[in-house]
């Protein structure tokens, strides 16, 4: 299990990418990290309501309650506009933070 | 399933009424359950279900944040402090003056027990700039 201080930082990029994807719930966000990751790395559901009220104030994702056929009446969240120009802004931070990290952890023997 | 529910009441009892409050919890709450049926389904008892739920749940503080359960702020008193020092000490310097002039003129005395006062809000002023 990783450090979850180290990956603290990016949550917020990890679910907006899962709901990217598709529109989710909060147990299969969970579900879907953990499967992701192998195991490696599992979120606390504390944190991840927590992620979901941060992202749905700055209103990068918004909610709606799903229907039965969906399979129960559940509370789905869905990427805005603002939410995808958000993701790919992180995705460009995230390689030059890569880039440069890299260049100070890499090739040591 | 009533252990999870006490459990979850019990996470969220610090947290003020909202209408915001009450979705997250049932939406935290309705999650939980699905999870525990799921590792149900995985062959685990309810029990131990329900108890590794709890315990992957984490810590709230973050959570409670979010819900604006605001903690409980240091006010600033050093200026406070400072303006009572201040009006004290004139007060009591004031005092010394008209004693010092009303019984005894001839000698000038006052000035060393002003200097005694002086401490008071000389202490002040610097725990005041420290804070600032």
């Amino acid at each position: 299990m990783l450090r979850s201080d180290l990956i603290r930082g990016h949550l917020d990029s990890i679910i907006l990418r899962l709901i990217f994807e598709q529109d989710r719930y909060g147990y299969e966000i969970s579900k879907e990290i953990s499967l992701r990751t192998d195991n490696r790395f599992q979120i606390k559901e504390a944190t991840l309501y927590a992620v979901f009220q941060r992202l749905e104030k700055k209103e990068l994702i918004e909610s709606y309650m799903g229907s039965v056929s969906q399979g129960g009446k559940r509370k789905y969240y869905r990427i805005t506009t603002l939410g995808k120009a958000y993701l790919k802004e992180m995705v460009e931070e995230w390689k030059e933070t890569k880039e440069v990290i890299d260049l100070f952890m890499e090739g040591l023997k | 399933m009533k252990k999870l529910k006490n459990h979850v009441d019990d996470l969220f009892k610090d947290v003020p009424e909202s209408e915001q409050k009450k979705a997250v919890k049932q939406e935290v709450l309705e999650n939980l359950e699905e999870k525990v049926l799921d590792l149900m389904e995985q062959g685990k008892e309810e029990e131990d279900a329900i108890n590794k739920t709890i315990v992957d749940f984490g810590d709230i503080e973050d959570l409670k944040k979010e819900l604006g359960v605001k903690q409980p702020a240091k006010k600033n008193m050093s200026k406070l402090n400072l303006g009572f020092s201040i009006w004290g000490s004139i007060l009591i310097i004031a005092l010394f003056v008209f004693i010092n002039f009303a019984y005894s003129p001839q000698t000038i005395w006052f000035v060393y027990p002003t200097f005694a006062v002086l401490w008071w809000p000389l202490t002040m002023y610097f725990n005041w700039q420290r804070k600032k």
